[in-house]
């Protein structure tokens, strides 16, 4: 049990930080701490943000039956947009939140913003790890961060179509507010973009079952190469800490 | 001796005393934010006004806004058209035809230029040099272009005139236009509606002749005392939504009892108008309160935006032909659902296979 | 130039070209074109529909159970009978039945168009070409109070209230700003009326204008707002309950009570103002016999309001069905919709190309594919035509046949059907009209013939408000509440393909959609309209359609101010956005 990350000094400087991507490993101690506490509550927080605007979010485009008895009984439907409202303004500040820390967290706090697409070897590590998923590498290599293809993939279906739903989300949600609220003033331009607000609700739909694909695809892989790769994963979202398995001391 | 007909004697036409017209008079003033000492000059001008000319256009159109405006109650049209506007063209009500009625046009930019209310029902059509919608012998995009140009204000009356309605609904074979495409240098009131209501029609009137200003506008240059709020925000049947209480089907107990018709495809959360506020002829009805969801007939786009009784889109794709938000989804998750499973099992037979190897060369 | 047309009327363009562009009091764009000879008779007519929007072409590919809504587009003015004759057209394809309730409220909503319909024409779009304003400011206020009492119960029409009135107008006309009546043909020689018809004419006129929105309020309450109510395949959107909890939002006690007394006050409206203003107008202008066009030839009616519901038959249809042809009233010819061979489009004079440009089609085949051409002698430009050749293609509007005739449709058309068939409903009136009058059978065959069938029309709607009110009432008290049916709703109950037609007497005459379903959607959508009949230019054989029959031969008082132009064409009640939509 010797080193830690402090033996890989990292870059300083903001620009260097998001040059120096997704650090492979050559030879790696067998235990180093990657994400930072609030890159990890910002995690779990948003998951569970996610899962109930799913929820919520399906139930509003197709309500459940019809209840009966008198209508200032109930506040069924209601509830379940309060919910998703709630759940949409939390996940909007932890976004916040998560951005910010960016800036001031360690090299892999930044990861998820800023893919390195000008990078050509990054790209051939991206397809290295499509290889491993297709079987046609017989070993995936170790990363302290996101592997690449996690970090593209973490862009572009899950930062993308989630900035997408923050922003129909806050459209749609100004709506209620009235056309002279900050919510509005915020928000009112994501009508012009996509036509009417009747696109929008389209939109905010469509970009959800983008998130859940996300989700189902994100969750397996991250059991899986907890399982199968040479380092953990889903301890590491919970401690903070890699552990990579074959290394022997 | 021609002696002009002015908002005072209109006043006192609808039997309205001296007093009252003071005291509109000095309530304008207040409303404006000007002194108490306005009030005279208000009334002053109001005393000596001529009826603003209105020049009322009509392109392609179904002539359904020209009939909704001759329903309005508060003002009545008859009022309107007698005492309170000189409505000096409207193909549709004027007593002269054929030149005599092209001669009011030029009339009218001869001596009232800068000073008439240019009213636009309907829109041009762009494709066959404009030929699809001829008046005089000439394309009605000429005449909206002449006429515009000496028009004080321009109001696009209904979806027509406001995003181009149901002529430019997919393919918009005579590419059907919206006039603020045309008309780019003058303020334009829009009235979205198919048709608008006519309170809503003679309201925006009134208020232009009353206060000399157009009204507060939306970011989408509708007035925002009519179509500031959803019909949704004010909807009667609001609380059943909240409560989780829908029709299911037509005519079941549910739409008996008046429950929401959101799932019968109801446009009311996406649609902004005063039909649940002003609601419709005189106040009688509005379209959900008679049954039938709203279909969003002021807000652009809403022909293509069907089918009407759907509250997804329809999403038509080269990929996907008649489909929604949902199927397209769903049919995602379980091509997703089902890769992961076959995922699954080759890696388990892949990591099955290493085993053994590893447990043979040992 | 003189030309015998096939259809027996005789065209001579040699004379002096009059042009009347834009035809106003009118829906949407029309053009008309005379000949006048050197005694100012117009020997040659030619009808251009001026604008198109494509509505067949639009409504492809979409979900047929909207499709009311788009087609209730084409009108404004008309608005609910397009969507009606679509929901049937949807109906008849998928083999949908509907509840009698629904029946009923649909025919109450198109009383409520006839009559709201006829007497805005009447009074604002037509009468202009019988009142001359200007004139009724010499009347004497006592004399018109004598005149209007003399003639109706109608409550307002003392000397005050004509005096009000007049000094009202007085005024508007003093304060130099005409605004309508700007530029009007005032004092033409044409006008007959005296000073005290023409000033109760004008209270009339202004009556009207306040009242016809009652009328409508009848849409708002089945379908929630007028223009443009709504509609539902399967029945209509409106659900009934009367006594149980919730009846507040749906047709109840007060609803209805809303309803009757609308039609109460209708009925009164048409039986003291309308009709009699129609007849005092008549009477001065008897002798003005002209505008016949093909009314005493050929004449045609789908029927409609269908007494109980589903069935379609001439027999259970309260407006009369059948077609006359080279005026033989003895044999009323039964029309079917379906018959490939009896309904056609022709377009050979029309901005349309087909596959064969003289061949005509049924509307189940039918092909709406626009070519904007003008002929070699046109005057003018393409883009600013002085006058038109009606020798090549003219006209936005098609040309339609039956059995290869040219037709007219309409009020008088039904009233000629009615009559011919010796329906009492509809021959009564006519021959009371007739007697009163003082005229012979073929007085009825002319402009005045026609504008007087609108008003007996009217008459007649609003009395059938009556009756379908009475109907759903006992049926509620029965205790039926059905409005819908909702068994054919989902669209994967439908036929893989399937065809459908529905009609309706429209106010201006027969109407009919055709569909062609496939896979859910509309493949092929063809709407044959009332004013496409009556506006329509020639087809290939050079038969004259109803608008330029009706022209020909008329005199011509000022050429300057063609009034007599627009009294015959007025007389039709044009639509031109329904003729071409
Ligand atoms: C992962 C993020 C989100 C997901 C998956 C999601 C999902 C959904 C879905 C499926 C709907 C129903 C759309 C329809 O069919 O009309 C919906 C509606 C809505 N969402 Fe979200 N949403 C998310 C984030 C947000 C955010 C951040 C906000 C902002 C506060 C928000 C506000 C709304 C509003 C206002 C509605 C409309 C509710 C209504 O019309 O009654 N959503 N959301
Ligand atoms: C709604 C559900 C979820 C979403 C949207 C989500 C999203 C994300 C994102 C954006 C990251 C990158 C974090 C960063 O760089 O800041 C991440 C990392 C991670 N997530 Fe999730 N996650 C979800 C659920 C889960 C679940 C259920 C698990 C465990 C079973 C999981 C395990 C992980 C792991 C292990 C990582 C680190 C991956 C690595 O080190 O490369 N996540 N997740
Ligand atoms: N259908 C229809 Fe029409 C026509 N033509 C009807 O009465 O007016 Ni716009
Ligand atoms: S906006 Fe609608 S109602 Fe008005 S003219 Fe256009 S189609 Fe007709
Ligand atoms: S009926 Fe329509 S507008 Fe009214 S509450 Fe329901 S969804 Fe909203
Ligand atoms: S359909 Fe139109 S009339 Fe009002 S309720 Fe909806 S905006
Ligand atoms: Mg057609």
């Amino acid at each position: 049990m010797a080193t830690t990350s402090e033996t890989k000094k990292a870059p300083s400087g903001f620009f260097a930080k998001v040059i120096h991507h997704s650090t492979e490993v050559e030879s790696p101690a067998s235990k180093i701490y990657v994400y930072e506490a609030p890159v990890r509550f910002w995690h779990w927080m948003n998951a569970l943000c996610i899962v109930a605007l799913v929820v919520t979010g399906y139930l509003i485009g197709k309500p459940l039956p019809s209840i009966g008895g008198e209508a200032s009984d109930h506040f069924l439907f209601g509830n379940i947009r309060l919910i998703h409202f709630a759940a949409g303004q939390l996940l909007i500040v932890l976004l916040v939140y998560r951005i910010v820390w960016a800036f001031f967290g360690n090299e892999h706090s930044h990861q998820l913003f800023l893919p390195p697409f000008w990078s050509r070897k990054w790209w051939g590590e991206v397809w290295h790890e499509v290889r491993w998923y297709s079987f046609l590498e017989k070993t995936p290599k170790k990363y302290i961060g996101h592997n690449p293809l996690a970090q593209l993939a973490m862009f572009t279906v899950f930062l993308l179509p989630l900035l997408n739903l923050v922003a129909t989300g806050g459209a749609l949600y100004a709506e209620g507010e009235g056309i002279d609220s900050y919510w509005y003033m915020a928000f009112g331009w994501v009508f012009s973009v996509y036509g009417d607000s009747f696109n929008v609700h389209t939109v905010h739909r469509l970009s959800m079952w983008v998130i859940v694909c996300f989700t189902m695809i994100h969750t397996y892989l991250a059991i899986r190469e907890d399982i199968m790769s040479r380092q953990s994963l889903v301890s590491t979202m919970i401690s903070g800490w890699r552990y990579f398995k074959d290394d022997k001391e | 001796m021609a002696s002009n007909e002015s908002f005072y004697d209109v006043f006192r036409q609808q039997g309205i005393s001296r007093r009252s017209f003071n005291k509109f008079c000095s309530i304008t003033a207040a409303s404006l934010g000007l002194g108490p000492a306005f009030a005279p000059r208000i009334a002053h001008a109001m005393e000596t006004k001529r009826r603003t000319p209105v020049i009322w256009l009509n392109g392609l159109e179904c002539t359904c806004c020209s009939e909704s405006f001759i329903r309005s109650s508060h003002p009545l049209v008859s009022d309107m058209v007698l005492s309170m506007l000189s409505l000096d063209y409207s193909e549709v009500l004027m007593a002269a035809a054929g030149h005599q009625a092209e001669a009011a046009l030029q009339e009218t930019l001869r001596d009232n230029y800068g000073e008439y209310i240019l009213a636009v029902e309907g829109n041009p059509p762009l494709n066959e040099d404009g030929m699809f919608c001829i008046v005089g012998g000439r394309p009605f995009l000429e005449q909206l272009q002449e006429m515009a140009a000496g028009a004080k204000a321009v109001i696009a009356w209904g979806s027509c005139a406001s995003n181009g309605c149901v002529q430019a609904a997919k393919p918009n074979p005579t590419q059907a236009t919206p006039i603020h495409k045309v008309i780019r240098d003058k303020p334009i009131i829009k009235i979205p509606g198919c048709p608008p209501i006519a309170e809503v029609m003679t309201g925006v009137v009134t208020y232009m002749l009353t206060f000399g200003e157009i009204p507060p506008l939306d970011r989408l240059g509708r007035p925002k005392m009519f179509y500031g709020q959803r019909i949704h925000d004010k909807c009667y049947r609001r609380p059943h939504f909240d409560a989780g209480q829908f029709a299911e089907a037509w005519d079941d107990e549910n739409s008996r009892k008046g429950y929401c018709l959101y799932k019968m495809g109801c446009r009311g959360p996406t649609t902004y108008n005063a039909c649940s506020t002003v609601r419709w002829n005189d106040g009688v009805s509005f379209p959900i309160q008679s049954g039938h969801g709203c279909i969003g007939c002021s807000e652009e786009n809403f022909w293509d935006n069907g089918p009407f009784y759907e509250r997804l889109a329809k999403i038509n794709t080269p990929f996907f032909v008649e489909s929604d938000a949902d199927r397209i989804g769903l049919g995602a998750v379980a091509v997703v659902g089902t890769a992961i499973a076959a995922h699954t099992a080759a890696s388990a037979l892949q990591r099955a296979r290493s085993n053994s190897n590893a447990a043979k060369s040992e | 130039m003189i030309t015998e047309t096939p259809n027996g009327f005789s065209l001579d363009d040699s004379g002096q070209r009059i042009v009347v562009d834009p035809v106003t009091r009118i829906e949407g764009h029309l053009r008309i074109e005379v000949n006048i000879d050197e005694n100012n008779v117009i020997r040659n007519a030619v009808s251009t529909g001026t604008m198109w929007r494509g509505l067949e072409v639009i409504l492809k590919g979409r979900d047929p159970r909207d499709a009311w809504a788009f087609t209730q587009r084409i009108c404004g003015v008309c608005t609910g009978t397009h969507a009606l004759t679509s929901v049937r057209t949807v109906e008849d394809a998928l083999n949908i039945q509907i509840p009698e309730n629904a029946n009923t409220i649909r025919n109450i909503m198109q009383m409520a168009l006839y009559t709201h319909d006829h007497l805005v024409h009447f009074y604002h779009l037509h009468a202009l070409d019988w009142v001359d304003v200007v004139s009724s400011l010499s009347a004497d206020p006592k004399a018109t109070s004598e005149l209007a009492q003399s003639i109706s119960d109608w409550p307002k029409s003392s000397p005050g209230y004509f005096r009000d009135l007049q000094t009202r107008l007085k005024k508007f006309v003093e304060s130099g700003q005409l605004g309508l009546f700007r530029n009007g043909y005032w004092g033409n020689p044409a006008y007959k009326l005296p000073p005290e018809a023409n000033l109760m004419a004008v209270a009339h006129y202004l009556e009207a204008l306040d009242f016809q929105k009652e009328i409508v309020k009848i849409h708002t309450v089945f379908g929630g707002k007028n223009p443009h109510p709504n509609w539902l395949v399967g029945g209509v959107p409106c659900p009934i309950n009367v006594a149980d909890t919730g009846a507040v939002g749906a047709i109840n006690i007060e609803r209805l009570n809303l309803v009757k007394r609308i039609i109460d006050e209708s009925r009164q409206f048409v039986e003291q103002v309308y009709l009699p203003d129609l007849m005092a107008i008549a009477s001065f202008y008897k002798d003005w016999t002209y505008g016949g066009g093909l009314s005493s030839t050929n004449v045609l009616s789908y029927g409609d309001i269908p007494d109980n519901a589903n069935d379609y038959s001439a027999g259970n249809l309260l407006l009369p069905r059948g077609a006359i042809i080279n005026g033989n009233l003895n044999e009323v010819h039964d029309v079917d919709l379906r018959n490939p061979e009896e309904i056609q489009e022709f377009v050979s004079h029309s901005w349309y190309n087909y596959p064969n440009q003289d061949a005509g089609l049924h509307p189940w085949d039918g092909v709406t594919d626009p070519h904007f051409e003008l002929g070699p002698n046109t005057r003018g430009t393409r883009t600013n035509i002085e006058s038109i050749d009606e020798s090549a293609r003219y006209s936005w509007i098609k040309s339609p046949r039956w059995n290869g005739n040219a037709m007219e449709v309409g009020p008088l058309a039904r009233y000629i059907i009615g009559y011919a068939s010796n329906n009492p409903e509809f021959k009564e009136p006519v021959e009371k009209v007739l007697t009163d009058l003082n005229l012979p059978v073929s007085a009825l065959f002319s402009t005045l013939g026609r504008t007087a069938a609108r008003g007996l029309e009217c008459a007649w709607a609003a009395e059938k408000m009556q009756y379908f009110y009475n109907k759903l009432i006992t049926n509620i008290r029965n205790g039926d509440l059905a409005t819908a049916n909702v068994s054919l709703w989902e669209p994967h109950t439908w036929p893989h393909e399937a065809k459908g037609v529905g009609f309706t007497e429209a106010p201006r005459g027969a109407l009919g959609h055709w569909i062609h379903i496939k896979d859910k959607r509309i493949e092929n959508y063809q709407a044959v309209v009332p004013t496409t009949w009556n506006a329509g230019p020639r087809d290939a054989q050079g038969n004259i359609g109803a608008y330029e029959a009706a022209l020909l031969n008329t005199p011509v008082a000022n050429a300057e101010q063609p009034l007599e132009i627009l009294r015959t064409i007025h007389s039709f009640d044009p639509c031109l956005a329904c003729s071409t939509h």
